[in-house]
């Protein structure tokens, strides 16, 4: 039976951070249309950034997401640092990038185990079943842990204090900071049975060909720095991204979307745990390496269902991360270098847990923000997953209607898409 | 007994507040025994729907559709409680209450026309009755906890409106203002981060917004003083905050 005619809407996505719904429409068996709606109200961040001292803009670009404020403080101070020629020391690079770690870790097992775990289980929330409770409790236990760490280095875990253009505005005592070190390792060794677990789950076939974007490094794991690295392509700097990539808006949306400029076409890429897992893969230790082998994860990963598999890599990672970097701090005095405000401009990139998150700033003389663009990482996804929604819905025309209402919450979902992120986005100006 | 109904909404926000609640890892389960969590759309797929006991509203009322749904949520509830800065105070967007909607819209999107929001950003209670309200940005956990303890008693929360120096003396952290001359806004900022900057060495920028009675006016001319700008010195009070710190300016200059 051909399926004709079919409409499907979900006016208001759960579990996910923000607020958007889908529509789809299904004729003869194609997918007439496929939408992520946006609906949440735009706050025009890089409006009312003009104007302010470069000192301000981390504490005001950390409010555009309660989940991850720091991927978004670490891309702004990055950014300054660069116009400025600051360069900090490498103890707080390592402190900057423990941060990293810890925000990794809370946020990656928010979605794991709250937002998209249920989803596996056929449950509408993370505490809808007894049975799901240990699952619960172990995320817990990460997600406290990775709270802790990101309070104890930024005085609090949402919009933390101590990031600032030039290091930190202090540094931790070396004896917190090992008080931390037996729960991280113990956690570490947890976290490699969350990969076994993840890579049990049941994933449905939804395999394609796509993009994948994400910083790479030659050294190590990217967080912080790197060069933008592209699957179809060689890594570029990234001052080089903003120009390869374009951003549109749709009417639906108060989220600007982004493709890969391609020939003639804007090609829909992706951004986030799997582009990373993906494109970084020999940065991982042999440890984590070994525990996706044993649990039969192959890479490249291809299935976005799976990104819940490739979140809990990346939180053993950022545990052993941690753990790595809490073992060779060396407590120091000073943790902020002095330096004179210049003008300029400057596009810095980091990993947030989500993926990608450009920042571009031009500064007048003294410091003080002339226009800015901030690309988040699921702005650059949301064309993504309507194409996943679009060849779901293809693969499956004639599957009952609620079914498929539920399947592609799901699509959305295992993005763990951040919409009050994405609807802070200006073109390049 | 049966569970009380709890509703937690958002609206104009980054979610960080009622994020708030599911980073209470250790109270979280027993959070879910002694409340009906019936909707929260952040953790679960409960559709909007009845009556609530409490709801927890975050986020600042910032187009025409959520002014209407504002109404619904306060028809829906007993008791309404806002959390944090964008519910209390407008937010960190309501800078654009002191601009013109369309030069934002320009800036931000190439088809402005196709964007539908306020020209401003107000807090819940320019729109409804609020029975209590929860500062911050973020709110802290522990008054999170008590307010939702105080609830289930059916007493007020004890959560003091006293500046944040009360607690920077209590840790006995030295005066920024006093002995290294930074301008903070500790002596006007409700207490309730237990002075988190400045025990970072850092002068605090008002996430907490202006405490009962502040002398805004007598600050903003202390800095001036110490050889701030009058620009400068607004841009201080225009951060989370600006919507109620601007107010208590103005009250204070009488």
């Amino acid at each position: 039976m051909k399926a004709e005619g079919k409409r499907i809407r979900v006016d208001s996505l759960s579990r996910v951070e923000g607020e958007g719904g889908i529509v789809l429409e299904i004729r003869d068996g194609i997918a007439a249309q496929v939408k992520v709606t946006i609906f949440e109200a735009p706050r025009f961040f890089e409006a009312f950034l003009q104007g302010r001292s470069h000192a301000d803009v981390p504490d005001f670009t950390a409010r555009i997401c309660g989940i991850c404020p720091l991927a978004y403080q670490m891309s702004s101070v990055h950014a300054m640092e660069k116009i400025f020629g600051v360069h900090v020391d490498p103890f707080v690079r390592d402190l900057r990038r423990l941060l990293y770690c810890a925000e990794w870790i809370e946020s990656h097992a928010l979605h794991i185990y709250f937002l998209n775990g249920p989803d596996f289980y056929g449950l509408e929330s993370a505490w809808a079943s007894k049975d799901y409770l240990p699952i619960l409790t172990r995320g817990l236990g990460f997600k406290k842990l990775g709270n802790d760490l990101l309070a104890l280095l930024g005085g609090r875990s949402v919009h933390p204090i101590s990031v600032c253009v030039g290091g930190l505005t202090r540094a931790p005592r070396k004896k917190d900071l090992m008080a931390f070190l037996p729960a991280v390792e113990r956690a570490f060794e947890a976290s490699l049975k969350e990969i076994a677990w993840a890579a049990t789950l049941p994933f449905p076939e939804a395999e394609f060909d796509t993009t994948w974007v994400s910083l790479v490094h030659d050294e190590e794991y990217p967080m912080n720095e790197g060069l933008m690295g592209c699957s179809k392509g060689k890594p570029m700097p990234m001052e080089d991204f903003l120009t390869a990539v374009k951003e549109f808006q749709v009417a639906y949306s108060t989220a600007l979307h982004a493709g890969i400029r391609e020939a003639t076409d804007l090609e829909p890429y992706l951004v986030g745990p799997i582009s990373r897992v993906n494109l970084n893969r020999d940065r991982l230790p042999s440890a984590i390496q070994d525990a996706m082998k044993s649990s039969g994860i192959v890479l490249p990963i291809r299935n976005t269902r799976m990104a819940i598999a490739a979140r809990t890599v990346e939180m053993a990672y950022a545990l052993c991360e941690a753990a790595r970097l809490i073992r060779r701090y060396e407590e120091a005095e000073k943790a902020f270098v002095p330096y004179e405000p210049l003008g300029g401009e400057a596009v810095w990139v980091t990993e947030a847990p989500r993926g990608s998150l450009l920042h571009r700033y031009r500064l007048n003389e003294v410091g003080y923000v002339e226009s800015c663009t901030i690309v988040p990482s699921t702005s650059q996804n949301l064309a993504h997953m309507e194409k996943d929604l679009r060849l779901f819905v293809e693969r499956h025309a004639d599957g009952p209607v609620d079914w498929i209402r539920k399947e592609a919450e799901k699509i959305i979902r295992c993005n763990d898409p951040c919409i009050s992120c994405a609807v802070h986005v200006i073109r390049p100006g | 007994m049966k569970k009380p109904r709890i509703g937690v909404f958002k609206f104009t926000s980054c979610d960080g507040c009622q994020l708030s609640l599911l980073n209470m890892e250790d109270d979280l389960l027993g959070l879910v025994e002694l409340f009906d969590v019936a909707y929260f759309r952040e953790a679960t797929d409960k559709p909007l729907k009845g009556t609530f006991d409490l709801a927890l509203v975050e986020g600042s009322i910032s187009t025409e559709r959520q002014r209407e749904e504002i109404v619904d949520v306060r028809d829906r509830s007993r008791v309404l409680i806002t959390i944090g800065a964008c519910a209390v105070s407008g937010g960190l967007q309501a800078l654009r209450n002191w601009a013109s909607l369309s030069s934002y819209t320009h800036l931000v999107y190439p088809k402005p026309e196709d964007v539908h929001a306020l020209s401003t950003s107000t807090p819940i209670s320019d729109h409804v009755y609020v029975d209590f309200e929860l500062w911050g940005c973020p709110i802290s956990m522990s008054a999170l906890a008590e307010t939702l303890t105080a609830f289930l008693l059916g007493r007020r929360p004890g959560i003091r409106g006293y500046s944040l120096c009360m607690e920077c003396k209590r840790r006995g952290i030295p005066c920024l203002l006093v002995s290294r001359g930074e301008p903070c806004l500790g002596p006007i900022t409700r207490a309730g981060c237990e002075a988190l900057c400045p025990s970072y060495g850092r002068p605090c920028y008002g996430c907490f917004g202006p405490k009962d009675d502040a002398n805004v006016e007598s600050l903003m001319r202390h800095f001036q003083t110490m050889g701030l700008a009058a620009k400068e010195c607004l841009a201080l009070l225009d951060k989370m905050n600006s919507y109620t710190y601007r107010k208590a300016h103005l009250e204070s200059r009488g």
